[in-house]
């Protein structure tokens, strides 16, 4: 607990021995721009709509001096809007309490500075870059889903989903697909749920309608039958106007006990709109977001997963991420990392067969995180697409170039001796520098190659888990 | 071969010898009841039938096409338990009817088995209009009820789920409502579809043509006609809804028919409107289904309904005549029967052989008449009539014989045990009480 005297407080801002608080207790003092002045942001404001507005706001920012600037909350510690319970970073009781939050406030600043602020080629790459920087510098290893009733799915990934509008909110899972099948997160099964075949939301209105108009205005009777004359009808029929009794209106008796002269043997319902009875209920599923009424059995299932970070995507988290698999598999020239795959295990099969000799290799910018995050995202396609176009120039078209990664590239150099491989290899080394030097003018790419022969009693998936390895310590 | 020829020659010549006037004696129970009744009654009213239908034919037209403008609704309802399999062949030859406008509902009476899943399945694909699960098996009649109940239209055709129709059997059965405003009920032409399995089938397939195709033409003409069969009848829903529709069976068939006989409807038979169905295909299945059907007549005719006999304000002499006739010629002559094996063995036992060979002849002979002759009166056939030629012989045995037998337990079992109410055909709990009311 700190005391006034060692607060200096002027209008809004907090200092507290080097650190510089902004506080902010009115919606007129929120302004964006000023947040990179500071070390942190105190909200001391009663509407919690407005909050969590600031605090999405915030987080979902392009300049990560303000979306990683940490938010604390005063006197609000019950709040259930879970972006903003998943969004600041704590919350205290008073302005006394400025020293509990210092650690806090360091530790974030410290990871922040640990963080390689790389200029991502597209916007699903920026924004992996922007969710891995934040889970990062708040030491959280995992995406976790939660319930949410203003998102159109149903389940929102607070740190995720904030860089998305609820009406894009779909596209949450387009990003999540990419980062699994990048092996950044591993996922872990926690939810099944089921979505609109129009729009794929998952706010769903569940009703037992009439077969006939699909109204859910019905009501149930049970069917009774009298066993002596075999009357069948509803409860109504058999009701008497003088008193609770129960008369059959075929022979007069009274229903004494159910199941020795009478039973229920069914239920019927009537409904209310079309007069239509029926037994069997139809179940629809009515999209509050789009408005189509779903059969139950047509929904779309979807697995709510949570997502571990792994080692991998702890890497990108610091190192920054430039570009998905899916923009490298967009570049023309190349051939997705799968199809590689395949063509080297044909490779591998035909060389079994003759006595030639193939090679694979690769070629790894080493910086490419430095001069990637000189230039704006267009400039990176551009350049990637150069330096593709320089490859294929110097290879022949039986050779095929895969993306590793955005600074990797793997290339299958075919029925040639690998004498002959690693000097292509080098002559491209020297086209690449000199390409770079061109580009930037005090700049010296770091380029890295290698060649290994294709060895026919191994197997394509551990010669290729060599290269990788060796590339990856390279 | 010489030896038949010698035989048959013996037998004609010891006719010749004995006179009429012995034949008659002798025969007196061919002659003066089977011959004249489903001989000469039969014959004579199906010529009638013919000239009727001939010069009504231009009224036939017209009732088409007064059902044809005015289509009114048909409510087909389908009460069974375990009858999942037969669901759709029927609901098939349904949707393959001439006249189109019908609302089907089959009430599954507490099946155990798939029954409920492929009339869900069917609802659903859209052959079924409403389909009704009972959980608890509460006997065909409430089923019936069930979907009387439920029902809309202004016809109720009643059908058995195990049956099915000619494409336009829903017409023809609708037809008789057009004809004449009396008509009240109208009963459809049940033939045997397995006719050819086995022999007991074959012998039924005659059975059905004789006693249903043409007996009931003829009852129908006399207006003596009384059981509607449940496999394809037509009712108008106003008269069902008036006696609160079906009671507790076994033969709830005849006991709706004579319900509405009572009322003072009229009750015609369509032998156009054809169903076809499957009969026993053994004769222990088809005791056990006989002993059921004639357990109605006592239980029916005799204590339910007693009060045809009574002179009061609702006799009617026609339903007298029906209900004699029924009583005559299935329980007093069938009795009959066993005094006339006593006459014969006591007065003529020395020429029993004779006798026995002469009511086979007899028999055999009127039977082809009536394969021949009353086969040109049918108008829709489902069996080629060439096809029973050789078991005419067997029909005296079948007829003669075996269900006279089965018959005489079945009367004795009702007289003095009232069995009908412990048939399991019909859950206890309703037979119980029915049989506490006398119904």
């Amino acid at each position: 607990m700190v005391t006034q005297e060692q607060l200096d407080i002027e209008a809004d801002v907090i200092k507290f021995k080097d650190l510089s608080i902004l506080h902010i207790t009115s919606p007129f003092d929120f302004r964006l721009y000023k947040l990179v002045k500071f070390d942190a942001i105190i909200i001391h404001f009663a509407d919690i709509d407005f909050v969590s507005f600031m605090v999405k706001k915030i987080r979902s920012q392009q300049n990560p001096k303000i979306s990683l600037i940490p938010i604390f909350l005063l006197n609000m510690s019950h709040t259930s809007d879970i972006f903003v319970k998943s969004l600041i970073d704590g919350v205290i009781f008073s302005i006394e309490q400025i020293d509990l939050i210092e650690v806090t406030i360091r530790r974030i600043k410290a990871r922040c500075e640990e963080l390689y602020m790389a200029k991502s080629i597209s916007f699903e790459a920026k924004v992996i870059n922007r969710t891995f920087n934040l889970l990062y510098t708040r030491d959280k290893k995992m995406l976790q889903p939660y319930p949410y009733h203003q998102s159109v799915i149903g389940y929102v990934f607070p740190e995720l989903s904030v860089h998305f509008t609820e009406h894009d909110e779909t596209q949450v899972f387009k990003i999540l697909e990419i980062i699994e099948k990048e092996n950044l997160v591993k996922s872990t099964f926690y939810q099944r749920i089921y979505t609109c075949t129009s729009c794929t939301g998952g706010i769903l209105n569940y009703r037992e309608v009439c077969p006939k108009c699909q109204s859910s205005n019905s009501e149930e009777e049970d069917l009774i039958h009298h066993f002596p004359c075999a009357y069948v009808g509803p409860l109504k029929d058999f009701k008497n106007k003088l008193d609770d009794s129960l008369n059959c209106p075929k022979c007069n008796k009274h229903l004494k006990h159910i199941g020795v002269d009478y039973d229920k043997p069914s239920l019927l319902y009537t409904c209310n709109e079309c007069n239509h009875k029926y037994q069997d209920l139809h179940v629809k599923a009515k999209c509050l977001v789009c408005g189509q009424d779903n059969d139950v059995e047509n929904l779309a299932p979807k697995s709510i997963n949570t997502y571990n970070i792994t080692k991998k995507g702890e890497d990108v988290a610091i190192n920054g991420y430039l570009s998905t698999s899916v923009d490298l598999d967009e570049m023309k020239g190349t051939i997705s990392f799968d199809i590689f795959k395949v063509m080297l295990s044909y490779e591998l099969e035909r060389l079994r067969q003759n006595d030639n000799t193939s090679n694979i290799a690769y070629i790894k910018i080493a910086n490419a995180g430095e001069i990637y995050s000189r230039i704006g995202s267009d400039r990176q396609k551009a350049l990637i697409a150069e330096f593709i176009q320089l490859l294929r120039s110097n290879l022949r078209s039986s050779d095929f170039i895969t993306f590793y990664n955005s600074s990797t590239l793997i290339i299958s150099l075919n029925e040639i001796p690998n004498k002959v491989a690693n000097n292509i290899l080098n002559e491209i080394k020297e086209l690449v520098v000199k390409l770079m030097t061109r580009s930037f003018k005090s700049f010296e790419a770091e380029i890295i190659t290698k060649v290994f022969p294709l060895n026919t009693d191994i197997s394509y998936e551990l010669q290729l888990q060599t290269l990788l390895v060796n590339c990856e310590n390279g | 071969m010489d030896s038949l020829i010698y035989a048959i020659d013996n037998f004609l010549n010891y006719i010749s010898v004995v006179g009429f006037s012995k034949l008659l004696r002798i025969f007196w129970f061919f002659f003066f009841f089977e011959m004249f009744r489903y001989i000469i009654v039969d014959f004579i009213s199906l010529i009638f039938i013919k000239i009727k239908r001939f010069s009504n034919k231009d009224k036939r037209e017209a009732a088409i096409k007064q059902l044809y403008n005015e289509m009114p609704l048909v409510s087909i309802l389908v009460p069974g338990k375990n009858e999942g399999k037969h669901i759709f062949k029927l609901v098939t030859s349904l949707k393959e009817q001439t006249y189109p406008h019908y609302e089907l509902i089959i009430v599954d009476d507490g099946s155990d088995d798939d029954t409920e899943l492929i009339c869900r399945d069917l609802k659903k694909n859209g052959y079924i209009d409403y389909f009704i699960r009972n959980n608890v098996r509460g006997g065909k009649a409430s089923g019936a009820n069930t979907a009387l109940r439920l029902s809309k239209g202004k016809y109720i055709v009643h059908l058995d789920a195990d049956c099915s129709y000619d494409r336009d059997a829903i017409e023809q059965i609708l037809i008789p409502f057009y004809m004449d405003k009396r008509v009240g009920a109208v009963g459809g032409n049940v033939m045997v579809r397995n006719y050819a399995d086995s022999l007991v089938t074959t012998l039924q397939a005659f059975e059905y043509i004789d006693a249903i195709s043409v007996g009931r033409m003829v009852a129908s003409h006399l207006g003596i006609y009384r059981v509607i069969s449940g496999a394809f009848g037509a009712f108008r829903k106003d008269l069902l809804n008036r006696v609160y529709g079906w009671d507790v069976g076994p033969g709830l068939d005849g006991d709706i028919t004579v319900k509405l006989r009572k009322m003072g409807c009229k009750i015609v038979f369509e032998d156009r409107a054809v169903c076809l169905t499957n009969a026993p295909s053994s004769f222990r299945k088809l005791i056990k289904q006989r002993l059921r059907w004639d357990k109605s007549l006592i239980r029916f005719r005799l204590r339910k309904h007693k009060d045809v006999f009574f002179p009061d304000s609702n006799f009617r002499l026609i339903d007298f005549v029906s209900f004699l006739e029924n009583i005559l010629y299935a329980l007093v002559l069938n009795l009959k029967w066993y005094f006339y094996l006593f006459d014969m063995m006591f007065n003529y036992v020395e020429i029993i052989g004779f006798i026995l060979t002469m009511n086979i002849f007899l028999y055999t002979l009127s039977n082809y008449f009536k394969l021949l002759v009353f086969n040109l009166f049918r108008e829709k056939k489902h069996a080629k009539f060439s096809y029973f030629v050789l078991f005419m012989p067997l029909m005296v045995f079948y007829h003669g014989y075996f269900l006279r037998i089965v018959r005489t337990i079945a009367y004795l079992k009702e007289i003095f045990f009232k069995s009908s109410y412990k048939d399991s055909w019909n859950p206890e709990k309703t037979s119980v009480f029915a049989k506490k009311m006398g119904i």
